[in-house]
């Protein structure tokens, strides 16, 4: 800690520090115990992964893709296979359209009472977090069950999914969905109520409107400032645009609106799968032939977990891409701290960083 | 929903006084993907004003150096009497606008998000070249502009915080441009102790 002028003092926050899940470094200026700038310094992951993809084959790099990140580990190949798709100009059969649904809504259930999970931690309510660690582990339980892993669940190829349904899972996963319902909706009133939870996160990490759309944020960060943009309703893919999906908002703009955001998306999921499951259609889950990718260019997004994930993808015919570019939801994310964090307490610091959901294996690749 | 205006590649070419080269696809769920190359890269801040009074969101930027074309084998079938006749130059092909593409220009893309909508403008760039920041229009362009700027030799010009993003400094310039041995990547101590091993069971062979 160094002071440089009365009641100013520069701390280090990270890159290792107890209350961060990844590394990052946050090098901030206080007056007193209020945040008046930050500087965030990145790359402690970086890996390179994108001139990896240049390195493999179009095929290979569906599997590379979902290491990129643990928590949206599905919607890397998911949208890469989408770009994929475009360029082929192929159309994925009508089952493996829902059962991409189903895969995504899947971890994105386990994603958000992840971050919600973290929340009740960093506010000192360990209770609560044991809590939602524990109502997530019945999706963690789904996954393992539907496909063999509880995080990279090697879902996707290119012309459809690589996993199918049968009488037994769809059962195993409509008892998991009726156990879920009452024990989210419980959390979900612990959240909206519980004084400890309230008191740390109402009003704490500000980012109004004008500030959002200046970042570009996505995902929940945007949708808790007002900002109605859900790549499932704005650009419909899989099966989305035959089901009905609800992109909630909110206006206030702060940590417990983030959190209410995922907790409300939570409960879409779970009506998503069950819509899924009623409608799903027989028929094959993937293309017969593994399909020869052309030369081209394509755009692919999703909205992952964390909001829009937008990938670039360049081909020449050849089996290895000319060149694979993607944008994670938390990179715009990032820049919308400074703003969240000025003004703020130093006790808030990891309370504001975990609301924009952060994932630094996505960002730095 | 929002939808890429009828009248976009209209507005985009009068902001553009280079010429553009715009195309569009729409997939069977309605969602459009434009692209939209630039004749003169100069005119990037024109067409990003235009994007940005029409709601544009800046999504990504990527940079690319679209590697040169293959050579041919040239099939050796030499006419009688024409044996002798020279071979014309070859020919370097060039993108829109007219930069060579000979493996060290450059393409960068700005992908915007309108509506729902992508809206890819192009800029391309010879070796050397340099390129105004975004960043006075799209607060969105710093981070993107940080990255092109320490994985190629590209100048971007006037950008407000031109500090590397991810890699240390201390690593060399333009780290794609690069090939760069797997073990220096990942800062390992490289060893012949498997090599002798393999050796040493084959009997001990040199």
């Amino acid at each position: 800690m160094s002071a440089s002028a009365d009641k100013t003092y520069t701390i280090p926050v990270g890159p290792l520090h107890v209350a961060l899940e990844e590394p990052m470094y946050f090098h901030i200026d206080l007056e007193g115990e209020t945040v008046r700038d930050v500087d965030i310094r990145a790359g402690h992951v970086h890996r390179g992964v994108e001139y990896l993809t240049t390195k493999r084959s179009i095929y290979q790099d569906v599997v590379l893709t979902e290491r990129i990140c643990a928590l949206c580990s599905n919607s890397h190949p998911e949208t890469f296979v989408m770009a994929c798709e475009q360029i082929a100009g192929l159309e994925i059969p009508e089952r493996a359209a829902y059962l991409r649904v189903i895969a995504a809504e899947i971890k994105r259930i386990a994603s958000h009472l992840f971050n919600l999970g973290i929340l009740a931690h960093l506010t000192g309510y360990d209770t609560l977090f044991m809590h939602a660690m524990q109502v997530r582990e019945i999706m963690q339980d789904v996954k393992e069950t539907l496909f063999g892993n509880r995080m990279d669940i090697g879902a996707m190829c290119i012309g459809g999914v690589r996993y199918d349904l049968d009488a037994e899972t769809t059962a195993y996963l409509t008892a998991a969905l009726d156990k879920l319902t009452p024990e989210v909706d419980a959390l979900a009133k612990t959240y909206r109520r519980n004084h400890t939870i309230l008191r740390r996160s109402r009003g704490i990490g500000l980012l109004t409107k004008d500030q959002a759309i200046a970042c570009a944020v996505v995902g929940p960060v945007a949708r808790a400032c007002g900002i109605e943009y859900d790549v499932r309703i704005a650009a419909p893919y899989a099966a989305y645009d035959r089901l009905r999906v609800a992109a909630p908002t909110l206006t206030d703009g702060d940590v417990w609106s983030r959190a209410m955001i995922r907790m409300t998306e939570i409960g879409v999921s779970i009506q998503l799968l069950r819509d899924c499951l009623r409608d799903l259609p027989e028929g094959p889950t993937r293309l017969p032939e593994r399909p020869d990718i052309p030369a081209g260019r394509a755009m692919g997004k999703c909205e992952a977990p964390r909001g829009e994930l937008v990938y670039f993808l360049k081909t020449s015919g050849a089996d290895e891409p000319e060149r694979v570019k993607w944008r994670v939801p938390s990179f715009p994310n990032w820049d919308a701290l400074p703003f969240m964090l000025r003004g703020a307490k130093i006790a808030d610091i990891a309370i504001i960083v975990n609301s924009i959901d952060p994932c630094v294996s996505c960002t730095e690749r | 929903m929002t939808r890429l205006l009828e009248d976009i590649e209209a507005r985009l070419a009068a902001a553009a006084p280079g010429g553009i080269d715009y195309s569009s696809t729409t997939s069977p769920h309605g969602a459009v993907t434009a692209w939209c190359g630039m004749a003169n890269s100069e005119d990037l801040l024109s067409v990003g004003e235009t994007l940005l009074r029409l709601g544009a969101r800046l999504a990504m930027i990527s940079a690319l150096q679209p590697p040169a074309p293959e050579e041919e084998e040239e099939e050796e079938e030499p006419a009688e009497g024409e044996a002798t006749a020279e071979k014309p130059a070859k020919e370097v092909p060039t993108t829109f606008g007219g930069t060579p593409i000979d493996g060290k220009s450059y393409e960068i893309d700005y992908h915007f998000v309108l509506g729902g909508d992508f809206l890819t403008v192009i800029a391309y760039l010879p070796a050397g070249g340099s390129i105004s920041s975004l960043t006075p229009l799209f607060r969105s362009a710093n981070w993107p502009e940080r990255e092109i700027m320490e994985n190629y030799s590209l100048v971007i010009r006037d950008h407000p915080n031109p500090r590397r993003l991810f890699l240390d400094p201390s690593i060399d310039a333009a780290a794609l441009e690069r090939l760069i041995p797997y073990s220096t990547l990942v800062n390992a101590a490289s060893t012949k102790a498997l090599w002798d091993k393999v050796l040493a069971a084959k009997g001990g062979a040199s």
